[in-house]
């Protein structure tokens, strides 16, 4: 009886396994039904109001399968098993494009498909992941800002250098992404971020340890919980979180750090072998639309890249989605890919100082 | 996966087949070693624990009633229903800036002011333990629960203290349990690095993380497979070091 029931429960053991890899299957058996009209659209949950997605379904009749990734890298990795093939629109952060292109697994886009591409804003075209914008169509923009809640703080904080103040003890929260906070410390000591120079990344390094003492929590997802619960007093965060936390706690204030913003933009590409590009670039038509355009960023809660959209996004929100006017943005530098050396440099010390804050 | 850490990363993406043992030199940075140390020491910590509060309540458990018993087992696994990110999630509730814990000790009266109990070590702590003890009190439930009373008895009889009686004959007879719940607990309280993450606010470096960065951030794939082995060697030689001092052939509840 016993040997009976162990055998019931390997099987079942097996079965979940199985279940496990089905998603990427049940992709590739859409396939043959693309020719009706399917779009397989791949990003992360929660990019696009249910609204836009049925109101696409609903004009052109091709059925959108919402398939999400939770890490640029799944994507790439997905993509290339893939070989380029089963999604037809992937949208997905700057650094992860220049990737998939130089490993072949983009196509250009047929730009007499996407008659409103005029209506990016030129901010952010011509980055250094599509120099000649032969291959993305840019949604979504953040900028990494410091926020906090000047009540509980004496001090001001006008750059990322003031968060070192032990004013800040024990209160700082930040995001999980090496690049963008081991560049923080490097902006303080006036360098760019992508600097291959090791001297300077492991000086950045040691910067980073006399952070230790004010850091909080580090957390990419969610950081604007412990903000708005006051479980934290300043945080460095991502646009869609200063937009979250700012609607839920009007008293927190944004800071534009003054020694320069990081930026990254998220875009849409068409894979490869995409079995139904037709639909993709008309879904990237659809969404740039002013007014469709401005009810996703209203959504999604990151800078609006369509710039006829700006006029149609609703005053209380168009201080989060849009650049401020004054910004300067010669001040603005993206965060590319590095060398593998520097990258593991960084993985380095970001890994030390992580360990320096318990 | 083995051969995967003698590979080279490319140089943005994808692994090339160039054999070095490089990798396995990369784990000798002071950096890394002190991942293996923490990781090492969070484990420990957490298996004291577990034994501590493991033992005593599987051992009683099996003196229960009948009735009792399979009460107690129901408790055990009703938590089980749930995933254990939600449970995880639960134990934010309680630590949080004025939080469950927070609210009831400032309502008696204890602390005046919120604890900042949320992303400290202890919290970690309690969260490994919270995760591991129920493997501990299974598998000493199970050897207690074999136990023949009637020794413990004789003992007794013969003049042995309540203390002499117990560490005599029952933790003699109940030991295989308990080493078995030792393993239980300390194998898998190396790897949960969710943990640590959730409620150490990713201040508790394990080698977990280190190995979940190198995948998904520095996408260094052989590096992260050559930790993931030394991790693995590591846990073996423990449990290897573990069977010699301790002479266990059969683990109950596993075997």
């Amino acid at each position: 009886m016993k040997k009976i029931l162990a055998i019931i429960m390997a099987v079942v053991l097996c079965m979940t396994i199985a279940g496990c890899s089905a998603p990427t299957e049940n992709a590739a058996d859409t396939n043959e039904y693309d020719v009706g009209g399917t779009l397989n659209l791949y990003t992360w949950e929660g990019m696009f109001p249910q609204e836009i997605l049925d109101g696409f379904a609903e004009e052109t009749g091709i059925d959108i399968i919402y398939n999400n990734f939770d890490f640029d890298e799944t994507m790439l990795a997905k993509l290339q098993a893939a070989g380029g093939g089963d999604y037809d629109l992937v949208i997905a952060d700057d650094y992860i494009i220049e990737m998939a292109i130089a490993e072949g697994l983009v196509q250009k886009l047929d730009k007499s498909k996407i008659p409103s591409l005029g209506n990016v804003n030129p901010v952010y075209t011509k980055q250094f992941f599509d120099p000649t914008d032969e291959y993305t169509v840019p949604y979504g923009a953040g900028v990494q800002t410091i926020i906090y809640d000047p009540a509980l703080f004496d001090v001001e904080i006008k750059g990322y250098a003031d968060l070192w103040n032990a004013a800040f003890e024990d209160n700082v929260g930040l995001i999980g992404n090496y690049r963008v906070i081991d560049g923080m410390a490097l902006k303080v000591m006036g360098e760019s971020y992508n600097t291959e120079d090791t001297a300077v990344i492991e000086a950045a390094g040691q910067k980073l340890l006399e952070l230790a003492p004010n850091i909080r929590l580090i957390k990419d997802e969610g950081l604007q919980e412990d903000l708005i619960s006051g479980e934290v007093g300043a945080g460095v965060v991502y646009t869609s979180q200063v937009t979250m936390a700012k609607m839920a706690k009007p008293e927190l204030e944004i800071v534009y750090p003054e020694e320069g913003l990081g930026f990254g933009i998220m875009s849409g590409f068409i894979p490869s072998q995409a079995p139904n590009p037709n639909a993709a670039h008309a879904f990237l038509e659809y969404i740039l639309d002013p007014e469709r355009a401005a009810a996703c960023f209203e959504f999604l809660g990151y800078y609006c890249t369509t710039l006829p959209a700006e006029e149609f996004i609703a005053e209380d929100m168009k201080e989060f989605l849009t650049i401020p006017s004054d910004f300067d943005t010669s001040k603005m530098e993206m965060i590319e890919n590095v060398s593998a050396e520097t990258l593991e440099l960084h993985e380095q010390i970001w890994t030390a100082f992580k360990a320096e804050c318990e | 996966m083995f051969i995967l850490s003698f590979l080279t990363r490319g140089e943005t993406w994808g692994v090339v087949w160039d054999f070095t043992a490089e990798n396995y030199a990369n784990i000798f940075e002071p950096v890394y070693l002190e991942t293996f140390w923490e990781s090492l020491k969070l484990a420990f910590i957490s298996t004291g624990f577990v034994i501590l509060l493991g033992y005593p309540f599987g051992y009683f458990m099996a003196k229960l009633t009948r009735k009792w018993k399979s009460r107690m087992m129901m408790f055990l696994m009703i938590p089980f229903w749930t995933s254990s990110l939600i449970r995880l999630y639960g134990w934010i509730v309680i630590f949080r800036a004025n939080g469950t814990l927070d609210s009831f000790l400032m309502g008696t009266g204890l602390t005046s002011e919120p604890l900042k109990l949320l992303y400290t070590y202890p919290a970690v702590v309690v969260g490994m333990i919270y995760a591991l003890l129920p493997f501990m009190i299974f598998a000493v439930y199970s050897s207690a629960e074999k136990l023949d009373m009637s020794l413990v008895e004789a003992a007794r009889d013969l003049g042995a203290s309540r203390w002499r009686a117990f560490l005599t004959v029952s933790l003699k007879l109940t030991l295989p349990g308990l080493l078995s719940g030792v393993i239980l607990t300390f194998v898998p309280s190396m790897g949960l690095f969710f943990i640590a993450d959730i409620l150490g606010g990713s201040k508790v470096v394990l080698i977990g993380n280190v190995i979940q960065d190198q995948l998904m951030k520095t996408h260094n794939w052989p590096f992260a497979a050559a930790l993931a082995v030394a991790l693995m060697l590591i846990t073996t030689l423990f449990m290897v070091l573990y069977r010699k001092i301790t002479k266990v052939k059969d683990l109950e509840g596993i075997v």
